[in-house]
């Protein structure tokens, strides 16, 4: 199928993107990657009527580290992060998350901003960014603002990026001291939509009681969900099997809100949120003990 | 898809079943309704646009019929809509309920509806289609609840 009509730009600089989606007001979409967006504009259920293209501007691409973190560009394609050494050595959770999004043909042209501003919540990028505690920067022609990642989802796909705006940073802060993580997802098929994904990451402090955690749930309701009180059970406990168990439980039994479609039942999703929680906490547990 | 669920209004059942029987105020409170006519004695028509963050509205003719109504207590709704990426069909019965709270009346509704969805929209968005419908309810209930608030 063929899209709606729509008038394209092509800007050069971030500046020059910015002041195009201000002019255009709410008509513009940015076009990052476009592994959502075109099918989506092909399919016509979506047409906006003007497309400002990214894939100009290489000041969007970047992983860069320092003091405080990561800080990885908007344009920044999946595969660059998925290959990069930096990323493997700072942020092995997005390291070991990467090759479960899609396909290589799909993360060789999908971007870390799409994703993450696109925030269909099966994605595994959102998920990630909440899990992490990201740090989310937006752009606009006023000039720039940070969201952390737990304000920046609000719904199905709908963030904290108002119309003018772009996400152009992605800031992922260093991993803390004797901390563990872990992901994984079940799908159909390898590169589908997960029917449930889980994604964690522990702190233990010097007596070996879990100081933080935080446990990202995707394609359980309509945004990556915070397993707030999964995360309470774990505070503060020694990590054992019947913890990590209760924890399990509290994450599938009342931090998600699963929907029934025609791959899996809701009830069928809660039970593999609970079994995938409890895979992934023993794993990052295991790994904060050995860290 | 099979949606059920309750929702609890901060007011009396006869103003809340007064609400659900007004068109001006449903065209309000439901997402996306441009225009909601009353045809019939009990049936209405109007023009719902649907869109989810940034997907494009998807506009559709929506027909509804209110059957086996008991004053103040249920009614079922019957929902035929048509637009250019598919179709709905479908029923949603509706309960209301008054329970006595130290703050005043409250009412709590149960809500079942069963709709069939087809066309593209379910081709392309079956995996969506419960949380959207999830959400839509959700705003329109709560939009409801405001107007309650406002009334009394």
């Amino acid at each position: 199928m063929k899209p709606a009509a729509f008038e394209y730009f092509r800007p050069r600089s971030v500046d020059e993107a910015l002041s195009l989606l201000a002019e255009h007001d709410g008509d513009a979409k940015p076009l990052a990657g476009g592994q959502s967006l075109i099918p989506a504009m092909n399919f016509r259920l979506a047409t906006p009527s003007v497309l400002v293209d990214l894939n100009g501007i290489p000041e969007l691409g970047y992983i860069k580290d320092d003091a405080d973190g990561l800080r990885i560009g908007g344009m920044t394609r999946q595969r660059q992060i998925e290959r990069s050494p930096l990323i493997s050595s700072k942020a092995p959770l997005m390291a070991e998350t990467m090759p479960h999004i899609a396909h290589v043909a799909i993360r060789n042209r999908g971007t870390i901003g799409g994703s993450v501003a696109h925030a269909d919540p099966a994605a595994e990028l959102p998920a990630l960014m909440v899990a992490l505690n990201a740090e989310l920067e937006i752009s606009s022609t006023q000039g720039k603002r940070s969201v952390p990642a737990s304000e920046f989802f609000l719904g199905l796909f709908t963030t904290a990026v108002q119309p003018g705006e772009l996400l152009t940073e992605i800031r992922i802060p260093l991993a803390a001291e004797r901390s563990g993580s872990a992901f994984l997802e079940i799908s159909r098929r390898h590169g589908d939509f997960a029917l449930v994904g889980v994604v964690a990451v522990v702190r233990l402090d010097a007596q070996g009681l879990c100081a933080d955690a935080r446990i990202a749930l995707l394609s359980v309701g309509d945004r990556p969900m915070l397993a707030e009180q999964a995360i309470a059970v774990l505070k503060g406990q020694r990590p054992s099997a019947e913890l990590i168990r209760a924890a399990a439980d509290a994450a599938a039994g009342g931090d998600i809100d699963p929907s029934s479609d025609i791959h899996a039942s809701a009830r069928y999703r809660r039970q593999l949120a609970n079994v995938l929680t409890r895979r992934v906490l023993e794993r990052a547990f295991e790994r904060a003990r050995s860290a | 898809m099979i949606l059920n669920g309750t929702f609890t209004f901060n007011g009396p059942r006869a103003k809340v079943w007064e609400l659900l029987q007004d068109p001006a105020v449903l065209a309000k409170a439901l997402p996306g309704t441009k225009s909601l006519t009353k045809v019939g004695e009990n049936s209405y028509e109007g023009v719902m646009k649907v869109s989810v963050g940034p997907m494009s509205a998807a506009e559709f003719a929506v027909n509804v019929e209110l059957k086996d109504q008991v004053p103040p207590e249920r009614f079922v709704m019957h929902v035929d809509g048509k637009g250019g990426v598919g179709f709905t069909k479908g029923t949603a019965t509706i309960e209301l309920l008054e329970i006595k709270d130290q703050a005043g009346p409250v009412t709590v509704m149960n809500y079942s509806s069963d709709m069939q969805i087809g066309g593209k929209i379910a081709a392309v968005g079956q995996r969506l289609l419960e949380s959207v419908g999830k959400m839509m309810t959700k705003q329109a209930l709560d939009a409801l609840n405001a107007e309650l608030k406002a009334r009394l």
